[in-house]
């Protein structure tokens, strides 16, 4: 495991704003934390940075726990993008990267910066006071200022709030050429679409966990694999037809039928048959897919319930 | 080291892009350097009216007539000397005052443009934060002293009377300016970081740091009704003492440095 959260827990007073968190990370592995404003998000980012501690838990990076004593080191391996791009406004886009890199002891600084300019496309804007630049410049600058020095894990705190959506591409894209060189990334977003676009797994909290899995998982887990088959007729005259066959969550609308299934690639051609024996004409088959944003509406609904949804 | 000049560099840097900053602490080097020429010289062609026609300057004429390498100025001489040393403690005001608004912001103004938390997330330490916040603010200031003395130096030597600017370039008086003033305003500074990473305003952090001024102006007033002189061992004493307060506050900037109430409590 490349980062492991064990039990975190962090009070701020009487607050408790992460309550018994735990995940572990593969090396390449796109995370997602998803959550309401207030979920507890950021203050896991922090403390998996180092930043501030945990209450009772620990976070453990390549083996090592994250202490007061071993964070300043551990930060190395860290890249993290902050919320907000936090740009020294009156220095250039080199300056504002020479200082990390330099705070990173990176042996050849240019080199680094040069690199980090060309992967987020900013050569052109190297000169220019950082005051200058539009929001997604800005934001641009902080992913190349977070990946300067290479790290093996990757934070980033809403990193496409926003940015106008060729921007927010330009991110997802980006996201997903450091999983190809097994970064580990842990994204914190509200952005459900970015999520589902990128993540291999996803981290629903509200305090504490509510739901951890991939994201075909947990629509799997909420709302069981169901299938949509279109046909020519109306729909509720095969109803029966499909009880008879053993179906019976069947749901009707016009012409669709929406099916509940335990394995729709197996279930699939049965029920073709089945309808096509019937008389029904069918038009389309396909497998029905809630879109993570009820999943996740679904969750937060439900979020009372103490069992947290996890694979 | 290489973290420290890295973000040393930084505020430099920002520095030169910002150099209104520092317009308050020319003010006050203008000021200070200008009092005591108006005092010794401007007042007195104006007026016709000479120093040492004021017996209450006798004093300072046996001052200056003890130290042997100042036995040949004139009696105005010696009264000028006098007050272009005196007008030295006011002098070293102009670092504090140059860097008490770029040390009261650094922490705070960080945390307000919400550039901190990057910096926080990256290996540097505490301690190594807090020095190069400290040098960013005390390195313009001191050579601001330099130039202003040099400045102060030059004036005497072609306003006042001839020899009087040696009795600037003693033991003493380089004394006060290159050691007491550069720990004076170290300690203001070191003050003002602290009171930075503490407060929710960089206005009350420059008041905190600004009490290091009280003390100096009542030097500079002891030594003007002669209530006060700064002998060698003073100098020395006061020496130590700024050294030690020094430490003392570079700890106590560690221990009241706290990142997670800076990250977490600060709006």
């Amino acid at each position: 495991m490349v980062l492991t959260a064990q039990h975190l827990t962090r009070r701020f007073g009487n607050r408790v704003a992460v309550d018994d968190l735990s995940f572990d990370l593969l090396p390449g592995e796109i995370f997602a934390l998803l959550g309401p404003n207030g979920a507890g998000k950021t203050t896991t980012l922090r403390m998996v940075a180092g930043l501030i501690e945990p209450s009772s838990g620990q976070v453990t990076i390549g083996g090592k726990v994250v202490t007061r004593h071993t964070a300043s080191k551990l930060r190395g391996q860290i890249g993290f993008l902050t919320e907000m791009p936090g740009l020294w406004d009156r220095l250039t886009v080199t300056q504002n990267l020479l200082v990390y890199a330099q705070l990173h002891r990176l042996p050849h600084p240019y080199a680094a910066i040069d690199q980090a300019l060309d992967l987020l496309d900013l050569r052109d804007r190297a000169g220019d006071p950082a005051v200058q630049l539009s929001k997604g410049l800005r934001q641009r600058v902080a992913l190349a200022r977070t990946l300067l020095h290479r790290p093996t894990i990757v934070l980033l705190d809403e990193p496409t709030a926003g940015l106008d959506p060729e921007s927010a591409r330009e991110v997802r894209e980006l996201i997903l050429r450091l999983r190809s060189e097994r970064r580990t990334i842990v994204l914190s977003t509200h952005n459900l679409d970015e999520v589902e676009r990128v993540a291999d797994r996803v981290a629903v909290m509200r305090t504490r966990l509510v739901a951890l899995d991939t994201p075909a998982a947990l629509r799997v887990h909420l709302f069981g694999a169901r299938l949509r088959i279109v046909v020519v007729q109306a729909g509720a005259s095969f109803v029966n037809v499909l009880e008879e066959a053993g179906f019976t969550d069947v749901r009707t609308d016009g012409e669709t039928l929406s099916i509940g299934v335990d394995d729709p690639a197996a279930d699939a051609p049965l029920i073709v048959r089945r309808l096509v024996e019937a008389g029904a004409s069918v038009v389309m088959v396909m497998p029905e897919q809630p879109s993570l944003e009820e999943v996740y509406l679904t969750l937060m609904r439900d979020h009372k319930t103490p069992e947290a949804v996890r694979s | 080291m290489r973290r420290i000049n890295a973000l040393l560099g930084k505020e430099l840097a920002d520095l030169r892009q910002n150099r209104a900053v520092f317009f308050p602490a020319i003010l006050t080097g203008v000021i200070s350097m200008s009092l005591p020429f108006f005092v010794a010289v401007f007042v007195p062609a104006f007026t016709g009216e000479r120093l040492s026609d004021s017996s209450d300057l006798e004093i300072a004429e046996q001052l200056y007539r003890a130290q042997p390498g100042l036995a040949a100025l004139s009696t105005e001489g010696a009264i000028q000397a006098w007050i272009f040393q005196q007008f030295l403690v006011l002098l070293v005001l102009t670092p504090v005052a140059g860097s008490m608004s770029v040390a009261a912001y650094s922490v705070i103004g960080e945390k307000q443009a919400r550039t901190l938390e990057p910096l926080l997330a990256t290996p540097l330490t505490t301690v190594e934060l807090l020095i190069a916040k400290v040098l960013g603010a005390l390195l313009p200031a001191l050579a601001l002293t330099v130039a202003c003395f040099a400045v102060y130096v030059a004036g005497v030597a072609l306003l006042a009377e001839p020899g009087v600017f040696r009795a600037l370039l003693t033991p003493a008086s380089l004394t006060i300016v290159f050691i007491l003033g550069p720990l004076a305003a170290l300690a203001a500074l070191q003050l003002a970081v602290c009171a930075s990473s503490r407060v929710n305003d960089a206005r009350s952090a420059q008041q905190i740091g600004a009490l290091i001024i009280l003390p100096i102006a009542a030097a500079l007033v002891l030594q003007l009704t002669g209530t006060f002189l700064l002998t060698a061992p003073m100098m020395a004493f006061i020496a130590a003492a700024l050294v030690a307060i020094n430490g003392g506050l570079m700890l106590l900037g560690i221990v009241l440095f706290d990142r997670e109430s800076i990250l977490t409590r600060w709006k």
